[in-house]
């Protein structure tokens, strides 16, 4: 055997330097690379759509007011959670989530099916004040998001950054064919990036809400995006164990 | 004496660890009166007040980010500054590029903080920077590691001491983390909003990889890095094996990297992956442990200096509590025991275990030991630094015991079944449950904020202290010259 | 990218990874603690941080 020194490492920082980076790179690369090449990662699903125009702007506001730090998106294969939040999370049910919001933790209820378990005049309700509704809870009033009107003046611009992401949002003819082909004639519409403020508008107003029909506020969005979480993928379609083979 | 202290002023940049010595207790101060003021936000929740910039939500950032970079990050700043150059006898090669790192840093801090309040955030834990702030983080980071490994190459050692290797390892690691978990697209020029790069499970998975890490290097290599150096010195003898040094280094630089998946147990995430990430947890105790061993057999020749040294009482504090969260951590990757703890608040106690116990700790000792060096005198008064010791250590105990209770009642609350196997609990229901250790968790961090603000003031007590020394010492000599000219003529 | 997917498996990967990094394990406690005159002018490094010309306490100064 040759005769090592790790005091060559030690009086040599450019020796030292390339060995630390060597030791803490290994770990990343073996654990996160492969997640991008193997096929199963992310299972395929039927009616897993990107997020519309209203839906998307909803999400942002989830995220400003740091909602992801009380409540997860992300329902573990427990009984416990199968009878208290529903079906356990797929991958492929925040396929076109960027970023990510699992979260880490239930200082609130999981979130990850909330969609259609409320009726909006209740979300609404409870947004603005959540003691109003569930007295011992600790989650902080927001009553300025029926106040704030959305601004949507950029929408455009999010879903094409989106889009540079990955997210088939549609920008030109062939790019919505290709949508019609995956989701339906009715989600590539929503889909097209230059009819984004049309279906913001339109989605917010045959929506309603947030009950006042006049503007387009901030609830008006956040509602969307809560009553659609979970919703899209119809689980009674599927046998009870056809995503185990993932797990 | 005032010609030593001169030429070590010369011989060393000891100006910028001065600077970011105090900015370490001014971020330490706002970080953790914001972690006590969210704390009694989920126990009294009416002190939200209906602001938006104010509400837990927002405000849960601007504590983490102040005390991780602001008190975290400045106090690594200082001490590497301050070990290095001491280690390697040499001066730090630039003086502008060093103040470009205090400034540079400083401003991310309170732009960061700024900007959560306003609401701009990328919503990843911990990296809640939106991307104008990572570029300059980016910036600011590579002129450290620049500045840190030119001072190296102009030791007058051969050796690079062990300290320096964990300051490096921690350096290239966040450089890594920082750069892969923030590549995002941002919506225009003008605009702080992004969108992350990558989605779902991948995003996940780097996020998680980076977050954990972010524990792994920047909270634990680095501060073996600061516990090298500082505790050798204070007990006035070398670390127990250099020996034992090498072999954690390695295993520590080679094992943290892969254990980020445990934070996604049970998730959507592929099964192979947070297995592995649990293997590797339980492995990471090893060298976990011989960082602590190593430092607590360092101390346990001088455990006379125990009873009269609250410098040693810190340092040896920090170290069981870093035995100890590197124990429960293991625990916790374990797929049976996450069930139960994701989630819930045992991870928030485990993590201020860590924090709290051990990285605050251990920064007080060191803190303790290395400015009256600094500043060529004594502490204005070692009766305070005694009472810290002790407002801490309560202030530690009493939050990571609520969080136990807390975090445990929990878990068990939410898989509890009636006898006819429906839930027992609704989920409000473990809410309510939470308000008493809601509340003693706010006081623990109560008591732990007062510690801070006593070393605060005793510090700038100190600075005060050293200058009316100096200004006397100098008056002092004058007025022997001018006698002594006087006498000539 | 296929050939990935062999240590996806856990009944291929964990063998492999117990047989690498436990043999990696042992060479560097045999390197570290194996050869006694190693080891001595290995822990002969520790005083570094006492090496530094300052005296360490006003003390010692005067």
């Amino acid at each position: 055997m040759f005769n090592f020194k790790h005091e060559w490492i030690e009086t040599n920082i450019g020796l030292l330097l390339v060995l630390t980076m060597l030791a803490i790179s290994i770990g990343g690369l073996v654990e996160i690379a492969p997640l991008f090449y193997i096929k199963n990662t992310v299972e395929k699903v039927d009616g897993v759509r990107p997020y519309t125009p209203l839906e998307l702007r909803g999400r942002d506001i989830y995220q400003r007011e740091g909602c992801y730090l009380c409540h997860s998106q992300m329902i573990r294969p427990f009984r416990d959670e199968a009878l208290r939040y529903g079906h356990y999370s797929l991958a492929a049910e925040s396929q076109y989530d960027h970023p990510f919001q699992w979260g880490s933790k239930r200082t609130g209820p999981d979130l990850a099916r909330v969609g259609g378990k409320y009726s909006n005049e209740w979300q609404v309700a409870h947004l603005t004040a959540p003691r109003s509704m569930v007295p011992q809870s600790v989650m902080p009033n927001f009553p300025w998001l029926v106040k704030n009107e959305l601004n949507f003046s950029d929408i455009e611009d999010r879903m094409k950054s989106l889009r540079d992401t990955g997210v088939p949002y549609s920008l030109t003819k062939s790019e919505y064919d290709d949508n019609v082909k995956k989701f339906g004639a009715q989600t590539a519409e929503m889909l097209s990036i230059p009819d984004a403020r049309k279906n913001l508008i339109a989605q917010a107003q045959s929506g309603n809400y947030d009950g006042n029909s006049g503007s387009i506020s901030e609830m008006d969005a956040l509602v969307a995006y809560l009553q659609m979480l979970g919703t899209l993928v119809d689980f009674r379609k599927y046998d009870d164990d056809a995503f185990v083979k993932y797990r | 004496m005032a010609s030593t202290a001169i030429s070590s002023n010369e011989q060393y940049n000891f100006e910028i660890v001065k600077k970011f010595a105090i900015m370490s207790l001014v971020w330490g101060v706002i970080g953790m009166a914001a972690g006590v003021y969210i704390a009694s936000e989920l126990a009294w929740p009416f002190l939200n007040f209906d602001i938006p910039y104010i509400t837990f939500g927002r405000l849960r950032p601007v504590h983490t980010t102040s005390v991780i970079f602001g008190f975290g990050g400045s106090a690594l700043f200082a001490t590497s500054y301050y070990i290095v150059q001491r280690t390697c006898q040499a001066r730090l090669s630039s003086d502008g590029l060093a103040s470009f790192t205090f400034w540079g840093w400083q401003a991310i801090i309170l732009l960061s903080g700024i900007s959560y309040m306003l609401g701009h955030t990328q919503s990843r834990e911990y990296a809640e920077m939106e991307w104008p702030i990572d570029i300059m983080i980016e910036i600011v980071w590579v002129s450290y590691l620049a500045l840190y490994v030119s001072t190296i190459m102009r030791r007058k050692q051969p050796h690079i001491y062990v300290a320096n290797w964990f300051f490096l390892a921690f350096i290239l690691a966040t450089a890594l983390l920082h750069t892969f978990n923030n590549l995002a697209v941002p919506v225009s020029l003008f605009s702080m909003k992004s969108y992350s790069l990558f989605s779902g499970t991948q995003d996940a998975m780097t996020e998680w990889w980076y977050g954990h890490n972010a524990v792994g290097f920047f909270l634990t290599a680095a501060f073996l890095g600061m516990m090298y150096y500082f505790v050798p010195k204070q007990a006035g003898r070398p670390i127990y094996s250099y020996r034992l040094s090498i072999v954690h280094f390695w295993a520590l630089s080679f094992l943290y990297m892969w254990v980020g998946a445990h934070h996604l147990h049970w998730t959507a995430l592929p099964d192979w992956t947070s297995t592995l990430a649990a293997t590797f947890s339980i492995m990471l105790l090893l060298p976990s442990w011989g960082g602590m061993i190593n430092g607590i057999m360092t101390l346990s020749g001088a455990w006379d200096k125990l009873r009269t040294d609250p410098i040693m009482r810190f340092l040896i504090v920090a170290l069981s509590f870093y035995g100890m969260a590197t124990f429960e951590g293991p625990l916790m990757a374990l797929k049976d025991v996450n069930a139960l703890s994701h989630y819930t608040d045992w991870t928030v106690g485990h993590v201020h275990s860590g924090t709290l116990g051990w990285v605050s700790m251990i920064t007080f000792g060191s803190m303790y030991h290395m400015i009256p060096k600094l500043w060529d005198t004594k502490m204005w008064s070692a009766k305070l630094v005694n009472i810290h010791f002790w407002f801490a250590s309560i202030g530690v105990l009493l939050y990571i015991t609520a969080m136990w209770i807390s975090g445990i009642t929990q878990g068990l609350m939410w898989r509890a079944f009636d006898q006819y196997g429906n839930l027992q609990y609704s989920f409000v229901e473990s809410v309510a449950a939470m308000h008493p250790f809601y509340a003693m968790r706010a006081i623990g961090g109560m008591f732990f904020l007062s510690g801070m603000l006593m070393m605060f003031f005793n510090v700038m007590m100190t600075v005060r202290q050293a200058k009316r020394e100096s200004a006397a010492l100098e008056s002092k000599l004058s007025a022997k010259m001018a006698k002594a000219g006087l006498a000539g003529a | 990218m296929e050939w990935l997917s062999w240590f996806a498996s856990p009944e291929n990967t964990k063998p492999l990874a117990l047989v690498v990094l436990f043999v990696t394990f042992v060479l560097i406690v045999y390197f570290v603690y194996g050869d006694k005159k190693r080891g001595e002018r290995l822990e002969s490094y520790k005083h570094m941080p006492f090496m530094d010309d300052e005296p360490e306490s006003k003390e010692e100064k005067k």
